[in-house]
């Protein structure tokens, strides 16, 4: 299964964003970002089923929240995508 | 004994509000800094409490509210970010030391003191209103005073600062939880408040809700953004470095569910009615002499009164033999007693909350009328 990540401002703006994903109907978990991922170090991140993207992105942008970054992840790893 | 110092601080708490902390001692340890479960029920106390306050208090996002220790933290915050040294600032004549005292220590502060008298709410707007024709860098303002119970027009304040374009501090001390304090309805700048008042929650917790860019008052660790020197500068973190107090913070979570369930209107109204009981049995007291409107719609559960020429520390400490625990003194509030004329004397205040009832009111006026009299006699 591939997936994307939304990095997140703060641990809160993580747990926001998955409590609207959750209104909406999708399934997020909230989870530290992959070290390789923090380029600031130490952050939190939303995952997602990756056929969920767009549903996600629609649900997020109606409740103002943006992530930092956007990565797609499979199985060769992660890949960052236009915000 | 029988507690009237809920303007101090609320003493007896909900049940839930114990078993909420007892639970997070046991259970949860340092939120966003782990994965495992006591990482993780931390987190979600966490952000319950931060989303229950943001619908209480008329807040877009859970983001901006901000945990601290108690309000003086969160005045501090909003004031070292607003006020520069040579600042202009109006403040009310009402204004805690919590207040007053972050002015002081910024040099150079220009400041208006708009100092109506009490229980005059029309009055003050319009002396706001012309305050604010000279311009300001900011304006500061409680809603209720601790001293006296006077509700300040803050909605009117609100308005005008919105007018003129200058930001706005809202020190909700004594009317969170008893009061409408909603940030949508004001946009004020900032409003900061204790968790362990009118919103029952422990002592060490409080809320400041930003409306605001800010300024950081400590440096520290954020579990997040690691790498980095500077603070984040998103919120919460930009203003939560160290630890957080979970278990005060899963307390008060609790403590804003009990407001929330009970309804702010219907508290109000509560301690309204207990603190006009009070006034009346009082006011039959020869010698005492009551600040109040009489009428209580512009005053909540908090009443201030002088006995019969005692010294109001003599009083309250034999009202404290005696089981009665009130708070005598300047309450912190030195700018308060001079508005009012009583910065010589002091006051006795008598401060209800929601667990108060009308017999214990009674007792209370029993033995206020018992320690007069015993004075009189020697």
């Amino acid at each position: 299964m591939d997936y994307y990540l939304f990095i997140a401002r703060s641990i809160t703006q993580a747990q926001h964003m998955a409590h609207v994903l959750a209104n909406c109907g999708i399934r997020a978990a909230v989870l530290r970002t992959p070290a390789s991922l923090s380029e600031r170090g130490c952050s939190h991140a939303v995952k997602i089923r990756a056929d969920k993207l767009s549903a996600a992105r629609s649900c997020l942008d109606r409740a103002q929240l943006q992530p930092l970054h956007i990565y797609y992840q499979d199985a060769n790893g992660y890949n960052e995508v236009s915000v | 004994m029988i507690y009237f110092d809920a303007g101090a601080t609320t003493l007896e708490k909900p049940e839930a509000v114990r078993h909420a902390m007892a639970r997070a001692v046991a259970t949860m340890s340092s939120p966003g800094r782990g994965t495992y479960p006591a990482s993780r029920q931390a987190e979600e106390t966490a952000y319950q409490c931060r989303s229950e306050a943001a619908e209480l208090f008329g807040m877009d996002s859970p983001e901006n509210v901000i945990f601290t220790g108690n309000a003086t933290q969160g005045l501090n915050v909003a004031i070292k970010t607003l006020v520069k040294p040579g600042s202009r600032v109006i403040i009310s004549g009402y204004e805690h030391n919590a207040v007053t005292r972050p002015l002081h220590a910024i040099p150079n502060v220009r400041m208006t003191v708009v100092d109506t008298p009490p229980f005059q709410p029309g009055q003050m707007a319009a002396d706001f209103a012309e305050a604010l024709r000279q311009g300001a860098d900011a304006v500061i303002c409680n809603h209720v005073s601790n001293v006296f119970g006077c509700i300040q027009p803050v909605d009117e304040i609100a308005e005008l600062c919105r007018r003129h374009r200058v930001p706005l501090i809202v020190d909700a001390s004594q009317s969170a939880g008893v009061l409408p304090v909603r940030m949508d309805e004001w946009q004020a700048a900032f409003i900061a408040m204790p968790g362990h008042k009118g919103l029952y929650g422990p002592q060490g917790t409080g809320l400041l809700l930003c409306n605001h860019d800010t300024r950081t008052l400590m440096e520290g660790g954020t579990g997040s953004l690691s790498r980095q020197q500077q603070m984040p500068e998103d919120l919460p973190d930009r203003l939560e470095a160290g630890t957080h107090n979970m278990p005060g913070i899963a307390g008060l979570l609790e403590g804003i569910r009990f407001v929330r369930r009970r309804g702010v209107d219907k508290i109000c109204r509560q301690e309204q009615q207990l603190t006009a009981y009070a006034a009346r049995r009082l006011e039959l007291i020869d010698g005492v002499k009551l600040f109040t409107d009489g009428e209580f719609i512009n005053q909540t559960g908090v009443l201030s009164f002088l006995a019969a020429n005692r010294d109001c520390e003599e009083v309250g400490e034999r009202l404290a033999q005696r089981g009665i625990a009130v708070r005598a003194g300047l309450q912190c509030a030195p700018l308060a007693h001079r508005t009012v004329g009583t910065l010589k004397s002091g006051t006795i205040r008598f401060s209800a909350s929601v667990f108060n009832t009308m017999s214990q009111v009674d007792r209370f006026a029993a033995e206020l009328q018992d320690v007069i009299r015993e004075n009189v006699k020697m």
